[in-house]
């Protein structure tokens, strides 16, 4: 099924924001990871865990979810298909990767979060934790979404085989 | 109706970030499998049961306070 125009552009226009929303709250994140981890002030620290926890819940993952969908909608709904092309497939895998990492962070995020509340941050077990949340998982993070919007941009190309069989079997339909 | 032209074949853009993502989750499964980077997975540092065990079990008294 293909979308109007105008309904094309409403969707690119949600995929683009949510997109680089996502990308942006990452990095906040990994800002407040680091001054969690680097800082010497302890208002400071248990200020940037409970902000984590936050951001996560209520800014990373609804985005991240709103682009995965949005990104699926707006792929199967154009010429792009979700499999015909390597950048998108590649996309499609780099961000459910992404997802799946996301999603069982936030159980420690959560755990930090709490222990920041408490005033219990200084424990070495927690420290290693914490600094996971710098590298690999933030720094990871941010550089998977880096490659996402790249890919969007430059689209390099190449189709997969799937796509290929599919654009030569439809072409003798269009042409009368 | 003329045969289909064969497939071009795989970029090499593809192929080389396969290469490289494959490198990158060997490297991965290295350092789990060998303890190198220490326990890993959602629930490691914490008390078993991830989280449920109390606080104060990894508490040191008057660091970080304010």
């Amino acid at each position: 099924m293909m979308l109007t125009p105008g309904l094309r552009k409403f969707v690119l226009t949600a995929h683009v924001i949510s997109s680089v929303g996502f990308l942006g709250a990452v990095a906040g994140f990994l800002v407040l990871a680091v001054a969690g981890l680097a800082s010497q002030d302890a208002q400071t620290v248990r200020a940037a865990y409970l902000a984590m926890e936050l951001i996560a819940w209520f800014v990373i993952v609804p985005l991240a979810f709103t682009s995965l969908v949005i990104g699926i909608v707006q792929s199967l709904t154009s010429q792009w298909g979700l499999f015909r092309y390597w950048w998108v497939l590649a996309k499609l895998v780099l961000t459910v990767l992404t997802v799946t990492v996301l999603l069982l962070q936030l159980e420690p995020i959560g755990y930090v979060a709490r222990a920041a509340a408490e005033g219990t941050l200084s424990s070495a077990d927690l420290r290693g934790l914490r600094t996971s949340f710098v590298w690999p998982h933030g720094t990871g993070g941010l550089l998977v979404l880096f490659l996402t919007t790249t890919l969007s941009v430059y689209k390099p190309r190449g189709m997969t085989r799937y796509g290929w069989g599919k654009q030569h079997e439809q072409r003798p339909l269009s042409q009368p | 109706m003329a045969d289909p032209p064969p497939y071009p074949g795989t970029p090499g853009w593809v192929k080389a970030s396969g290469i490289a993502g494959g490198v990158l989750v060997l490297l991965v499964i290295i350092v789990l499998v060998t303890g190198v980077g220490g326990s890993h997975g959602p629930g490691r540092h914490m008390p078993s049961g991830s989280g449920g065990a109390p606080l104060s079990s990894v508490t040191e008294p008057g660091a970080q306070q304010p």
